[in-house]
């Protein structure tokens, strides 16, 4: 009704968003919650970029750091810097799914998973800078 | 019932989308920089990628923008052809320079 967009408001299929899995189920969700699924996604895809900056800053800086373990350290941090975003991706539309279909929140393996892989790397460095 | 400006939530997903699209302008100019010895002039087209890439990742700022102000107005049904197409090439995006981060870290480490 008075939509300047030409899409009719009815609610009903011809939704063509991809994707298909996340958008074939349930009712639109509060625009509110969305956004803020969308939000959350942004600000992992952030995160995984700082990731790999750190990865990289940590091979190019030439620091004194034991050598082995700031390779170690620099993988690990690098790693998670590719599959972060892949993760992310998926827990963006689990949470969208959820939302859609009005379930509670999906547990997701990303918050622990770079909590943790971002702690070791961090031992690694403290440990390599110690014992340098 | 407390409403909350519907203008400031769009705002926020635009600004989100932004400061992603910085985070890649800058990401590609330090892989073209760390790249430009072993990939000489292939660094400048990684760095014209990367801001072709940004400038899109704007534009969806300012599409989201306008989708966000319409579907909060409470037109209820849906339109646009929705955010999960950028954020899964996003997704890809950021995926491929972790990789090209890990190619890095093992070539110099």
């Amino acid at each position: 009704m008075g939509d300047d967009h030409g899409v009719a408001a009815t609610g009903e299929r011809a939704d063509s968003r991809f994707p298909r899995r996340v958008y074939d189920v349930g009712d639109e969700p509060d625009a509110r919650a969305s956004l803020a699924n969308e939000r959350t996604f942004l600000a992992w895809i952030r995160t995984g970029l700082a990731l790999a900056a750190s990865g990289v800053a940590l091979e190019a800086l030439d620091l004194d750091v034991r050598p082995g373990l700031r390779l170690t350290a620099a993988l690990l941090l690098v790693a998670l810097s590719a599959v972060a975003p892949v993760l992310a991706w998926f827990r963006w539309a689990a949470v969208e799914r959820a939302l859609r279909l009005r379930r509670p929140l999906p547990a997701s393996p990303l918050g622990p998973l770079v909590a943790l892989g971002a702690a070791v790397a961090a031992v690694l460095v403290l440990v390599g800078l110690l014992t340098a | 019932m407390t409403e909350l400006p519907p203008g400031a939530q769009a705002e926020r997903t635009a600004l989100a989308w932004r400061r992603t699209a910085l985070g890649v302008a800058a990401g590609a100019l330090v892989t073209g920089r760390l790249a430009a010895p072993a990939a000489g002039a292939l660094a400048y087209v990684l760095v014209a990628a990367g801001a072709v890439v940004a400038v899109l990742l704007s534009w969806t700022a300012t599409r989201r923008y306008r989708a966000a102000r319409r579907a909060l107005a409470s037109s209820p049904g849906q339109d646009g052809p929705g955010v999960g197409l950028p954020t899964a090439l996003l997704a890809g995006l950021a995926a491929l320079t972790g990789l090209l981060a890990g190619l890095y870290v093992m070539t110099t480490g």
